[in-house]
């Protein structure tokens, strides 16, 4: 009964048997108590991505990366199975299932993507500060290796924000004539150059990802007495 | 690798016929640079000259001989029989209703032209009309389209799910219009309410198979999705939209009108 009364609300994709959503959402929740559970804020002036600058603005970026364009092409595809792959003997089953694309209430939550990509874009420099505060947290200016991958990661992570679909729409994409406004040639070259950005949305969406989890895990490996760090320069 | 032949296994089932249809199998000689549309002629011309095709310029541009080649929606005249197996399936595309073997009715495709609002142009245009190339360079790769609608028949909304959903042909053509720099509507709003915009998933299975490399998803799809969330969705952009609209003073080059 409750569940009829849920399939008022919720969309058919999370209401049938589907052992990779609950896969998903088993790992999401793994990694989100181990989060608080082992919290690994800071370790001889690294900073944890997933802790800058708090913990708490976590579930944003989440949302962030959820509504994302690339994300959804791959989680309609491999986790909602609408439609599994694009040859359509792969189908099997799409016609006798409910379809209710991205107009059930959860999923206009897409719709805001926006709202998420200002918050990212507003945390970007704290990424930053943290590369900042590697190399200089001792007093002196210390190049290490985790100074290097803390600023790979923030800039993979600039790119992949500054890439986005809905920031291409903001910042030109609504436009329609370039030459009535002013500064428009100007405006057309910014959002050609993102737009090149854009056609590699889906790669650095993965990229940043594996790269931020990578930080994490090897930040963590250094916590934990592994020799994984050395320094290149230091400078009194 | 292939031998000297290959294994075309051909859909066929004529206007009388009933039943799901069945597939006929054809021994065609290989040859080198063969496309599946080659076999297919070979087959017409050698075999069984019963065998109904559509095909009219060999050249991927007029995109009459659309089918599901080994299950994926491809031009015939584009795909060479190399890069397949040693069996090659081909069927008509199963989005629209079949006609006879591997020829469909497409002529449904052409009755939704008429959901998407027409051109309007802006008033007091003297002529001849100067557009400039910053203006109307993003709508030129939507020109591309042949209208094979591969892009429809791959579309798991179109094909499987029977709804209102346009399907990505016509959002191209309304991304096109909306983007022309003399138009003056907005069909975003239009095309989310009444074309079912909102029903797409952003799967991207049309650009992958556009024969013309259209990035339909990307450029097309996505920038009517946001265009719509401007107006629908975002109280902020909303807002900004009204004051610059009684402001009345820089024109903005987004468009107003519904």
């Amino acid at each position: 009964m409750a569940l009829k009364r849920m399939s008022k609300y919720l969309p058919s994709e999370l209401l049938e048997y589907n052992p990779r959503l609950y896969a998903f959402v088993s790992l999401l929740a793994v990694s989100v108590i181990a989060f608080f559970v082992f919290p690994m804020k800071e370790f001889m002036g690294y900073i944890d991505p997933f802790y800058s600058p708090t913990i708490l603005v976590l579930p944003f970026i989440g949302l962030y990366r959820l509504t994302c364009y690339a994300y959804r092409k791959d989680y309609n595809r491999h986790i909602f199975k609408h439609p599994v792959a694009c040859p359509v003997a792969e189908r099997m089953d799409s016609r006798s299932r409910k379809y209710t694309g991205e107009r059930s209430a959860i999923f206009k939550v897409e719709n805001l993507h926006r709202y998420f990509l200002y918050l990212s874009i507003i945390l970007l420099p704290f990424f930053y500060y943290d590369v900042f505060v590697s190399l200089t947290y001792s007093g002196m200016l210390l190049l290490r290796l985790g100074s290097i991958i803390l600023l790979v990661n923030a800039v993979l992570l600039t790119l992949y924000v500054l890439s986005c679909h809905s920031l291409r729409s903001l910042i030109g994409g609504r436009n329609d004539c370039y030459s009535c406004m002013k500064l428009g040639g100007f405006r057309k070259k910014v959002y050609d150059r993102q737009s090149w950005w854009n056609a590699h949305h889906e790669e650095l969406a993965w990229l940043s990802l594996i790269f931020i989890i990578f930080v994490d895990l090897y930040l963590r490996g250094l916590a934990a007495g592994m020799p994984i760090d050395f320094a290149f320069m230091v400078m009194h | 690798m292939h031998d000297n032949a290959i294994k075309l296994r051909v859909f066929r089932k004529g206007p009388g016929d009933k039943g799901p249809g069945r597939y006929d199998e054809f021994k065609v000689p290989l040859e080198e640079g063969m496309s599946v549309l080659d076999a297919v002629n070979y087959a017409v011309e050698n075999l069984d000259s019963t065998i109904s095709v559509r095909w009219n310029c060999k050249a991927a541009h007029c995109g009459s001989c659309a089918a599901e080649v080994n299950n994926y929606p491809r031009l015939m005249c584009k795909t060479r029989i190399e890069d397949l197996g040693p069996v090659v399936t081909v069927h008509p595309m199963g989005a629209f209703p079949l006609v006879k073997d591997l020829v469909t009715d497409l002529s449904g495709n052409f009755e939704i032209d008429g959901k998407i609002k027409e051109f309007r142009p802006k008033e007091g245009l003297g002529e001849p009309w100067i557009m400039h190339d910053i203006d109307v360079g993003r709508a030129q790769e939507f020109r591309k389209c042949i209208e094979c609608f591969l892009c429809m028949d791959v579309c798991h909304v179109v094909r499987d799910h029977g709804t209102k959903y346009v399907g990505p042909r016509r959002v191209i053509k309304a991304a096109a219009l909306d983007m022309h720099p003399m138009d003056t509507i907005d069909r975003s709003v239009s095309l989310t309410k009444d074309g079912g915009l909102g029903l797409c998933n952003v799967t991207k299975c049309c650009q992958e198979v556009c024969p013309e490399h259209i990035s339909i998803t990307d450029n097309a799809i996505i920038p009517e999705k946001e265009r719509a969330a401007d107006k629908l969705y975002d109280p902020v952009l909303m807002l900004v939209d009204k004051l610059k609209a009684l402001g009345k003073g820089e024109e903005d080059g987004t468009k107003k009108n519904e």
